[in-house]
């Protein structure tokens, strides 16, 4: 999948937030995605568009995203349902409330199955069996309601309801993040070995920089809407480029280090609303020099296989205007 | 299955409870009413003075307050209601052939503003801030507003016989706007039969007042409907149902409207106070000899022993009524039986 | 690398003013928001409206409602008569049996709408807040057998306990009628106030200001209150409405203070007086004033729930 230069924005009653602008990446085949940054930086919006699952007063401004040959964003209502969990599917964070409590989970794990690939009740309630295994959960509870489950386990059926249609790239949103540390170790042990079994595509969504470590092959680090720093997990965290993604790091106490206090970035989020000239990070950055208040610095190779937009960096250039493409929601 | 039988009879028993507390609770109004029980449940009239007696005697008048209790508590179950003055009947007589009218005439309204209100706040919630939306819901809370005594008068004035606008329109309906059936004097006969005369006649008597009491309702079921599904189309498992490719009317159909549908029955059993209340006035304006008229009518005739058991019919049935609704929540919940 | 953290001293304030300070701007907010609804101008303009008619009323009305008028320009009698004309340019609704212009009656009324319906609603929502407050924080047996209360008194059709409490208390004069209709109807509002204040009373900050042993009272007032408040207002304004449209419904069925005017009443003569036959108007207007009266305090009362309530935002 490859996303390119996509920008969405919100329309409240405050004003119009600019939650995702010119955000570029891509996903291969088998490889998990990290996507990382503070609350609000336009991770999950950028999750949800590529599902087009924006809410009502939410617009893709411009930008594609491509996916097996289609770009998502100019399909109709009736192909989107037909490529969601189909082709792609999502995992929400805290599925305390993402499970439906009047139905019981084998109903809603086979829904998909029964509407994407036009089977029978039996035929799917059997595959919803192998699901339930898949994920550890016992068969016996097919008929069980979300409310007889704990945290953990609901979310293991949340894995096992995303991956009933086979679906090449999965998307997970949080997906430990509402779980005590034990459930969360068992958690991500689950998704990565799914993942290496079923050769899965993944994008790991997450405010917690540690979970991202463990799992992903490559990591993106947003902030303010837009795409700080791309490349390598490992690369990014050992010899990070831009100044936030520094900031996040050292912000993290290190077990054998020595007994400091972990530095943190002054200031506060952006509003995204009244987003800052130029640099989004430069009212935060201790780097920040004139040209960074003046221009917005594009995504651009600095290393080879690693991307980063700060000025810093001479192969990093301003982004240009361009115009606004009609975009379906 | 055995758990759900378990919860069922908590509920009864809670009904059960709250029924006694409200015989107990009308024991102690009417006895705190002005003046003391003797003179209350006594005529004003001297040419009532023959029922005094009798009602004294059924009521123990004269012995202590907690005999009294214990007495009117044994009336009330032996439907040994006393006599009323006015109308020189068994209470017990009266008002259970009142309730029967009642609940004819709440009955069909009540099916008919359920069905239409349900329809009405489905739509404005699916599409929220369209004009449909505006306009039922401002139509809706307008209506919602309307005394329904006044509601009533304005359509005798529209359906009456020679309203203003059949001068206008020659083709305008009328229907009757007094009783339940018609007069004597029109002889018309006064004793039930099942056949066609009868029936149609009733029916034809219902229109009115059976649509003013469905407008007045209609709108608490179509706004707590609409603010129910609205309430959950903003939870997170829609989103999942739509994340699995789920068209929106099927999202709407499998699960919005599932999840929608039981705070909307525990409200609306919530309301059911108010809409008797509204067939009160209702069979006042319109003569329509039910518990209701006969209500005010005792009321104005100041006949105590009627108005004694008034309140205690009135409250059953809505107990009764809250009863069957949690019944129905039990079936659409799964999540009840486990609290 | 790292940057330390800078903390400026800020002078000290009262935690009186603290607590206002934070009340102003979100009253600001909430302001403003009212400001862009529909459907809270709406409302609000008609209640400027019927508030400046009651206002104004001593100087709108030609005539007190009480007064005999001692022209009979609208009469269409053989012989004119002062009482029962129809309408006329002179008497826009023409009068009643006692020769009351019905046009000032009309516009006096809108006082005793207001008066009664707010201060029944004051009342009802004291005495519902309190009920709520204390069933829903001090729970236990006192929870229960409040809620057994409440569950007999709105079984009972509202109409017969206004009645049979009327009767007790005495609708003699608006006090009396007051207290009728506020003490009817605080249940709905004690039922509303106790969930809203069970589920603050889960929130984790209670359980702190509990564990750092702040008093009961404390707790309620300083911070159960405080959020439960919006909801407290909103639904005040609604039974503002259901005040309103009671009191016109004992009105009309006789049970009113004998000198008060209230649209109830009018409507009431009209019946008696088989207006249907000469002035429709007389039944008719009085009507249409309650109930775009009581759609401006619905219209208001539910656009205000639905900003003060998080839960009604969209997706």
């Amino acid at each position: 999948m490859e996303v390119e230069d996509l920008s969405i924005e919100y329309t409240t009653q405050a004003g119009t937030v600019r939650a995702v602008q010119g955000v570029s990446f891509e996903v291969g085949e088998g490889e998990a995605l990290g996507l990382a940054g503070e609350s609000g930086c336009g991770k999950t919006t950028t999750a949800l568009a590529i599902m087009r699952l924006l809410p009502y007063n939410g617009k893709i401004l411009r930008g594609e995203i491509r996916f097996n040959g289609r770009n998502l964003v100019k399909l109709s209502e009736r192909s989107i349902q037909r490529v969601r969990w189909a082709d792609i599917s999502i995992i929400f964070q805290g599925a305390m409330n993402s499970l439906n409590p009047v139905r019981n989970i084998g109903y809603q794990i086979a829904e998909p199955i029964i509407l994407h690939e036009k089977v029978e009740e039996p035929v799917a309630m059997k595959r919803v069996g192998e699901l339930l295994e898949l994920v550890g959960i016992n068969r016996e509870r097919i008929r069980d309601y979300p409310h007889e489950f704990s945290g953990g386990m609901r979310q293991r059926v949340m894995i096992a309801m995303a991956l009933a249609c086979n679906p090449k790239l999965v998307i997970a949103d949080e997906p430990v993040t509402a779980l005590d540390v034990m459930i969360q170790a068992q958690i991500l042990e689950l998704l990565e070995r799914l993942r290496r079994d079923l050769h899965l595509s993944m994008i790991l969504i997450s405010h917690d920089l540690s979970v991202m470590a463990e799992t992903c092959d490559k990591v993106a680090i947003m902030y303010g809407g837009k795409m700080m720093e791309l490349g390598k997990t490992v690369d990014v965290f050992t010899d990070a480029k831009h100044p936030y993604t520094q900031g996040l790091v050292a912000a993290f106490p290190d077990i054998r280090g020595q007994r400091t206090m972990p530095a943190s970035i002054p200031g506060d989020v952006p509003s995204l609303i009244n987003p800052p000239t130029g640099c989004v990070f430069h009212p935060r950055c201790k780097f920040a020099f004139d040209r960074c208040t003046a221009a917005e610095p594009a995504l651009a190779e600095v290393t080879p296989g690693r991307q980063a937009a700060c000025f810093l960096y001479p192969q990093v250039s301003e982004v240009m205007q361009r115009a606004v493409t009609t975009a379906a929601p | 299955m055995r758990k759900v039988l378990r919860i069922m009879v908590r509920r009864t028993v809670n009904a059960a409870i709250t029924i006694f507390g409200i015989l107990c609770l009308n024991y102690v109004l009417i006895r705190l009413m002005p003046g003391n029980a003797e003179a209350n449940l006594a005529p004003h009239n001297p040419q009532y003075a023959g029922y005094l007696a009798d009602n004294i005697r059924t009521f123990g008048l004269d012995r202590s307050p907690e005999e009294q209790f214990v007495i009117y508590l044994q009336n009330a179950f032996t439907f040994n209601w006393g006599i009323s003055y006015y109308w020189k009947q068994p209470v017990a007589d009266l008002l259970l052939h009142d309730l029967s009218w009642t609940l004819l005439l709440v009955g069909m309204s009540t099916i008919f503003t359920t069905l239409i209100g349900m329809v009405v706040g489905s739509f404005a919630a699916v599409r929220r801030g369209k004009p449909f939306d505006l306009i039922s819901t401002g139509g809706t809370i307008f209506l919602y507003g309307m005394p329904i005594f006044w509601l009533g008068i304005v359509l005798q004035l529209t359906f009456q016989r020679n309203s203003v606008i059949s001068h206008v329109f020659t083709w305008w309906p009328w229907f009757p706007t007094q009783g339940y059936w018609d007069d004597p004097n029109t002889g018309f006969p006064q004793m039930w039969a099942w056949d066609w005369t009868h029936i149609s006649n009733v029916l034809w008597h219902l229109v009115l007042p059976a649509l003013t009491l469905s407008l007045g309702t209609l709108a608490g079921i179509s706004l707590v409907m609409r603010s129910s599904l609205i309430d959950v189309m903003t939870e997170d498992f829609v989103l999942t149902a739509k994340a699995k490719g789920l068209s929106d009317r099927q999202v709407l159909r499998r699960h919005i409207f599932p999840n929608g549908l039981p705070p909307m029955v525990s409200l609306i059993a919530l309301d059911i106070a108010f809409i008797f209340g509204g067939a009160y006035q209702v069979e006042w304006v319109f003569n329509y000899k039910g518990i209701g008229w006969r209500t005010i009518e005792a009321i104005g005739h100041l006949d105590f022993p009627t108005l004694q058991f008034i309140i205690v019919i009135g409250g059953v049935a809505i107990v009764l009524a809250n009863l069957f609704s949690d019944f129905l929540l039990l079936w659409l919940d799964p999540r009840i039986k486990i609290t | 690398m790292g940057a330390t953290e800078v903390v400026t001293k800020k002078p000290t304030i009262s935690p009186l003013e603290a607590t206002l300070r934070v009340a102003w701007k979100r009253a600001k907010q909430v302001g403003t928001q009212i400001y862009h609804s529909r459907n809270a101008m709406a409302g609000l303009i008609i209640l400027l409206f019927f508030a400046s008619l009651a206002i104004a009323a001593p100087w709108l009305a030609p005539y007190r409602p009480t007064q005999p008028v001692a022209d009979a320009t609208c009469s269409t009698l053989q012989v004119p008569a002062t009482y029962l004309q129809p309408p006329c340019p002179a008497h826009p609704l023409g009068t009643n049996y006692f020769s009351n212009d019905i046009y000032s009656q009309v516009i006096w009324g809108t006082q005793i709408s207001f008066i009664v319906g707010i201060a029944s609603a004051v009342v009802a929502t004291v005495v519902g807040t309190a009920v709520g407050l204390i069933s829903g924080y001090v729970g236990g047996w006192i929870d229960e057998v409040l809620m057994r209360f409440n569950d007999v008194i709105l079984s009972i059709p509202w109409l017969v306990l206004m009645i049979v409490v009327a009767a007790k208390v005495g609708v003699v004069d608006l006090t009396g009628l007051i207290l009728v209709i506020g003490l009817t109807g605080w249940s709905v509002t004690a039922r509303v106030i106790r969930s809203q204040v069970l589920s603050i009373k889960e929130r984790m900050f209670v359980e702190r200001a509990k564990m750092l042993g702040a008093p009961s009272s404390r707790i309620l007032v300083r911070h159960i209150f405080p959020n439960a408040f919006p909801l407290i207002f909103a639904n005040t304004i609604l039974t503002v409405a259901v005040s309103i449209l009671s009191e016109s419904v004992l009105a009309f069925l006789g049970l009113r203070p004998p000198e008060t005017v209230s649209w109830g009443r009018i409507i009431a003569e009209a019946i008696d007086n088989a207006a249907v036959l000469y002035n429709a108007w007389w039944l008719i207007v009085p009507g249409l004033c309650i109930v775009f009266l009581v759609f401006g305090f619905y219209l208001f009362g539910y656009a205000l729930d639905e900003i003060l309530n998080p839960r009604l935002r969209r997706r």
